[in-house]
Order: C-alpha cells, then sequence, then structure tokens
C-alpha cells in the first residue's frame, strides 16, 4: 500500500510524502514504515508500542479507528497519516 | 490585581502598511508579549513545554483597532499584557494593549487551549485542562470565570442572514516553512495574512463591478475575529473562500481557510471595514 505522510510528520521520513509499504494491514504498514523511517517510531508510537492517540490514520480516505488498525489492507490502499495538532 | 506587563518595543517600517500596523504584526507581538508575560509571572513558555510537557495553541483571537497606529506616530510602541485562566483550565486568555503611553489604540484578545504534550519530537499533543502544579503559578485574580464564547459563530450569521453578498473569490495556497512554528505547524498569525491577501485579490478583481469593496484596500482594517477549529501543516494545501457583504453600514469580508478536498474550514476569519459613511464605528 502507499502510506502518504503529511505535514509535521515529513521532516520524520526525509521530506518523503508517498511511501509504498508491503504489509498485510495498515498497523503492520506503520510499524514497517517506523522500522524503515527509525526517527518516525517514537513520534508514531509510544514506549509501549501502542499508535500515539494524536496521530489520525485514514484508509482509502476513512478514518480508522483504533482498534480497526489491525484490519486487512492490500496493495492497491491508501493511508494517509496526520498529526491532528500539535503544541509548539 | 491580574499582573501586567508593560514594556515598548522600537517600531520598525517592516511592522507597518501605509494605512497602519499590520494586524499579522499586532499578532505575532501579541504571542511574543504572551509569552512575555508568561515568563516574567507564572512561568515561561518553554519551561511550560519541557517541564510541564503543556503547550498552548491559540483557539479563537480578536483584534480592534480603535484609531489607526501609524509608523510616524511615535518612535516605540507602548505594549500592556496580561492574562487570566478561564474555565477551569481549559482555557488561558492573554489581553494585550498597544499604543502610547497615554491611549490605547489596537487591542488584541487571544484565547488559548492547552494540549498535554505526549513528548514526542513532533510535539504532538491532545487539548486538556492545566495541571494543579501550573494553576497554582497564577494568582487567585488571574483564574476564574466562564469560558471563552468564540464571536465567528454569531456574527458569521448574522452577517450571512442580515447582509447584502457583494462578492466572492477564492485563493489557492500552500503552507511553507516560513509560515510555521518550532513543530511545522503553521504559526497563527498566518491566518490573518492568508486572509489578507485573499481580500485584496477579491477586491482587485470586483471592485470595477461593486466599488463598495474598495474601503477594503484604501483603509485599514477596523476589526478582526479568528477562529481555529485545526491547525495546518508544512506543505499543507488549502484555499481561501472569500465572501465580501455590507452589513450594518461595514464592509464585511468572512474568509473560510479550507484544506484541499475538504469543505469544512480548518479556520474563519473575519475582517471589517468602516464604510464611508459609517458615523459611529462602535
Amino acid at each position: 500500500m502507499i502510506v502518504h505522510v503529511n505535514g509535521a510528520l515529513l521532516r520524520f521520513t526525509d521530506y518523503r510524502r508517498d511511501i509504498s509499504v508491503a504489509a498485510p494491514t495498515v498497523e503492520a504498514a506503520l510499524t514497517k514504515l517506523a522500522d524503515e523511517y527509525r526517527p518516525l517510531q517514537p513520534v508514531l508510537f509510544d514506549r509501549m508500542g501502542r499508535l500515539r492517540a494524536t496521530h489520525r490514520i485514514f484508509l482509502n480516505g476513512e478514518l480508522v479507528a483504533p482498534d480497526e488498525l489491525a484490519s486487512p489492507a492490500g496493495d492497491d490502499d491508501s493511508v494517509d497519516l496526520l498529526l491532528a495538532i500539535s503544541g509548539g | 490585581m491580574p499582573r501586567w506587563s508593560s514594556y515598548e518595543i522600537p517600531v520598525d517600517t517592516g511592522l507597518f502598511t501605509p494605512l497602519g500596523l499590520q494586524p499579522t504584526a499586532l499578532c505575532r507581538l501579541g504571542f511574543n508579549a504572551a509569552g512575555r508575560w508568561l515568563g516574567r509571572n507564572p512561568i515561561s513558555h518553554s519551561r511550560l513545554l519541557a517541564e510541564h510537557q503543556t503547550g498552548l495553541v491559540v483557539w479563537s483571537a480578536q483584534l480592534d483597532f480603535d484609531e489607526p497606529v501609524g509608523f510616524f506616530d511615535a518612535d516605540c510602541l507602548e505594549m500592556r499584557v496580561t492574562a487570566r485562566v478561564r474555565g477551569a483550565g481549559t482555557q488561558v486568555e492573554f489581553d494585550l494593549e498597544v499604543g502610547s503611553p497615554l491611549d490605547t489604540r489596537a487591542r488584541l484578545q487571544a484565547c488559548c487551549v492547552p494540549l498535554r504534550l505526549e513528548g514526542d519530537a513532533a510535539l504532538s499533543g491532545i487539548p486538556a485542562r492545566l495541571s494543579p502544579e501550573v494553576m497554582a503559578a497564577f494568582l487567585p485574580d488571574e483564574v476564574g470565570g466562564r469560558p471563552h464564547r468564540s464571536q465567528v459563530p454569531g456574527l458569521r450569521a448574522a452577517v450571512l442572514g442580515d447582509g447584502t453578498a457583494l462578492a466572492q473569490h477564492r485563493l489557492p495556497f500552500v503552507i511553507h516553512r516560513h509560515q510555521c512554528e518550532v513543530a511545522d505547524q503553521w504559526f497563527w498569525p498566518e491566518a490573518v495574512s492568508l486572509a489578507a491577501g485573499a481580500r485584496e485579490e477579491l477586491v482587485r478583481a470586483e471592485a470595477e463591478r461593486v466599488p463598495v469593496l474598495l474601503p477594503g484596500l484604501r483603509t485599514p482594517v477596523r476589526r478582526l475575529d479568528l477562529l481555529f477549529s485545526r491547525p495546518f501543516f508544512l506543505f499543507d494545501e488549502g484555499a481561501v473562500r472569500s465572501s465580501a457583504y455590507e452589513w450594518e453600514g461595514r464592509l464585511v469580508f468572512i474568509h473560510e481557510l479550507v484544506g484541499s478536498h475538504e469543505d469544512r474550514p480548518r479556520a474563519l476569519v473575519t475582517e471589517q471595514f468602516s464604510l464611508p459613511e459609517e458615523r459611529a464605528w462602535d
């Protein structure tokens, strides 16, 4: 699937916006993405390995609830990764 | 008594247009003044972030220009700023007065929402009350009151309901880094800049057909109201959807800042100008 990285997260992927990730679920794709771009890992996940609540994940334009991240996703799917708000 | 900070800043030509103090400059000076007040009174902005994992984001703001503030009026601007906690710690509201020692000419009121930061490098956070430790750093007179309510929804409804529609315009934009703050999130005064640019383009495009729009270029804005629902971030694409109205003897521009492929505005900006026949503004 293609993961579209947006806004404040771009500097953690070296400004790559559209990244192809081979993974069976959205959750696995995000984990793989964080493995590939290590600075992104602590931004996406907390110390327990949970996706931080400050992120919004969209699968083909539909908001994905935290308990739906393990749903299957395929090569043709598109994931948007957004930071909701930051407190700078 | 709530604590105030008063100080002077030297004027420079970049803060002004031929019509007076730039509204965007007032917002930037206001946020800086808020940081100054925090640092000299309850707690510095950097300690708030670093030690208390608390950020502040502007949710609503109002700018009033009682009188034009011109570059040649004085060598310095007198700044007076205070703040209070409202809504049981769910809001921090700043008041800034700008003018000379003897008179206030412009005012900015900005209501911020505290965020509890996650502790990551992106400074991500979620809205939360101020902690008891931070609340204790404010004086009793600086805490209290009902939550601030933005005037934008009511003003917008009144203008749409009773105003005379004059013209519309749409101006695309992309957020670049010079428009962002430390977390690659847009710095909120950019909403004022984007709205002002969209208004100028609307007037340039339509004034020949609708001459009543010209005060939107000829005269300084008298009042701005801002309401934010979601920020823009680095390289986000969007557009300003602007509509102009004549309402209660004023020229009013309503700007909706929307992300590309979105309908719900992330920010609303209203600008009000005096029309020539108006005598009593307030």
